[in-house]
């Protein structure tokens, strides 16, 4: 059953156009890897799935639920939808619990105790539990993503996406993050990833998207992009980031 | 020169028989800041609101609050609070302007000194928020976005409590300002402190007491102001941000 589903979608900034025509998708528990050339678009596409970028052309469904539609509810889809940054963007002046529990309760109107209840939950789920009380700023960058990904997986979503959710870390705090993902991916945790460690790709990923210049160039399970990518750019772009 | 020292002056009846001359200065500074406290107030409120509007995604609002500022900030302070004092009684229908022209002496002269003062401030006000708010990652805008929050409540809750422990310091000297421009009131007949010191001149001839009392008064006030914006720096202060107190950790 599909989770996202994308249909067609184009988007221009003024005359410069940013996806062209994209089509995929996500099933229910699907992991799908999306990497790419820097400025390819892969920032854009994800976002267009939670609305926060708008799309001209096309549709896109969240669950059933039409993105582009302007009587959908947008707040409270996106509530529904996880989204993890690549600088962490948690709010600095509130404590990592605070962080937590903010839209649990505003959002989906949960009790201030069954929220903090739940945000204390999964910190030990990220193995940060002890550092509820403390701010965002006393953190590593491995830890603050960490609490990143708690953080939305405290709304309970049915989807999570990740914009490159290790690039801004020092190398030895990559894998502390990655192991998060790769825990949910394995419990079936449908996830749209724009990454370029393939190392995630290989181990969880069901398939693997490559953009460039706005188009989805290659779309195919795991084991054919890593084998034999049909497109000249995608091989070339695999060999150059699989060098190092 | 042949100038007669007389710290003593301040004991002596005033002119307007209402106590000594320290009494009359005191009366002065009293609304000196009640000006100051009202029109803080409003330059707050006001300037919030059209600082927030300047960030809006909205172009109207921006162009509303581009104007505002470009408006009340150009105009130089005397020349807006003549307009409020002599023009804008004319302008408004007449039975409110009569109103206006017919409240009680200190009132006749307080209101419109007060409103000017917020409203001058206010638009300096709105842009430091604007500022403020501009000055934080766009990614936070973005994340609260994300979680469900709505475009208020990530205001309210994301973007404005950061904006102010920023714009904080600036704040502060806003405030001063509004203390040192409510002198400017006198020249619509508000007998604050400035205008009180220049009255117990002319009449006691003691221009050197006189000014020096308003001095230090003004001194002290803005002594307790800066004592308290510190304060509440303080109180606010995030732990593990810049101007933060508490042990940094990781790296
Ligand atoms: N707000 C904007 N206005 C105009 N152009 C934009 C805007 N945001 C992005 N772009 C352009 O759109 C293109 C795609 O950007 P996007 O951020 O989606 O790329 P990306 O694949 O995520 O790149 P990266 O790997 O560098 O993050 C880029 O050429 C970028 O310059
Ligand atoms: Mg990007």
């Amino acid at each position: 059953m599909a989770m996202i589903e994308m249909n067609q979608v184009s988007k221009w900034y003024g005359a410069f156009q940013v996806l062209k025509d994209c089509t995929t998708g996500v099933d229910k528990g699907e992991v799908v890897v999306v990497c790419g050339p820097s400025g390819s678009g892969k920032s854009t596409l994800i976002k267009c799935v939670n609305a926060l970028e708008p799309f001209q052309q096309g549709s896109i469904t969240v669950d059933g639920v039409s993105v582009g539609d302007p009587r959908t509810d947008l707040p409270r889809l996106r509530a529904r939808v996880g989204m993890v940054f690549q600088h962490f963007e948690l709010f600095p002046h509130m404590s990592v619990v605070d962080n937590l529990t903010l839209a649990q309760v505003k959002v989906l109107d949960r009790s201030r105790e069954e929220a903090v209840q739940r945000a204390l939950r999964y910190l030990e789920r990220v193995g940060l539990k002890e550092h509820a009380p403390r701010y965002p700023g006393q953190l590593s960058g491995g830890q603050q993503q960490r609490v990143a990904i708690a953080r939305a997986l405290a709304m309970d979503p049915i989807a999570m996406l990740f914009d490159e959710p290790t690039s801004a870390l020092d190398p030895e705090m990559i894998n502390e993050v990655l192991d998060v993902m790769v825990e949910l991916a394995t419990e079936g945790m449908t996830m749209m990833v724009v990454t370029h460690e393939m190392g995630f790709a290989r181990e969880v990923a069901n398939r693997v998207i490559f953009m460039d210049r706005g188009e989805i160039v290659e779309d195919a399970p795991k084991d054919d992009f890593f084998g034999k990518p049909r497109s000249e750019r995608a091989a070339q772009f695999l060999s150059k980031i699989l060098r190092h | 020169m042949s100038y007669t020292w007389n710290w003593g002056i301040f004991w002596q009846g005033a002119a307007d028989a209402s106590g000594t001359w320290l009494h009359y200065l005191l009366g002065g500074l009293a609304w000196t800041l009640a000006t100051t406290l009202v029109a803080w107030v409003l330059a707050l409120a006001s300037g919030s609101v059209v600082g927030v509007a300047r960030t809006l995604p909205a172009g109207w609002a921006t162009r509303f609050g581009n104007a505002y500022v470009e408006l009340f900030r150009n105009v130089p302070l005397l020349v807006q609070m003549f307009l409020w004092f002599f023009v804008l009684p004319e302008l408004v229908p007449q039975a409110l302007g009569d109103a206006i022209k017919q409240m009680p002496p200190p009132w006749a002269a307080y209101v419109p000194a007060t409103l000017c003062l917020g409203f001058y401030t206010s638009a300096r006000i709105a842009e430091q928020v604007r500022a403020g708010i501009a000055s934080l990652p766009r990614g936070q805008r973005m994340a609260g976005t994300a979680m469900g929050l709505t475009l208020a409540q990530t205001y309210r809750h994301v973007l404005l409590p950061q904006a102010y422990r920023i714009i904080l310091p600036p704040l502060t000297s806003e405030f001063l300002n509004i203390i040192k421009n409510s002198a400017v009131a006198l020249t619509i007949g508000l007998l604050e402190l400035t205008a009180r010191a220049r009255a117990m001149q002319e009449f006691t001839f003691q221009v050197f007491e006189a000014f020096t009392a308003a001095t230090v008064l003004y001194i002290l006030v803005n002594a307790v102001v800066v004592a308290g914006m510190r304060q509440i720096e303080r109180r606010v202060a995030v732990p593990g941000l810049i101007g933060g107190s508490g042990p940094r950790t990781g790296h």
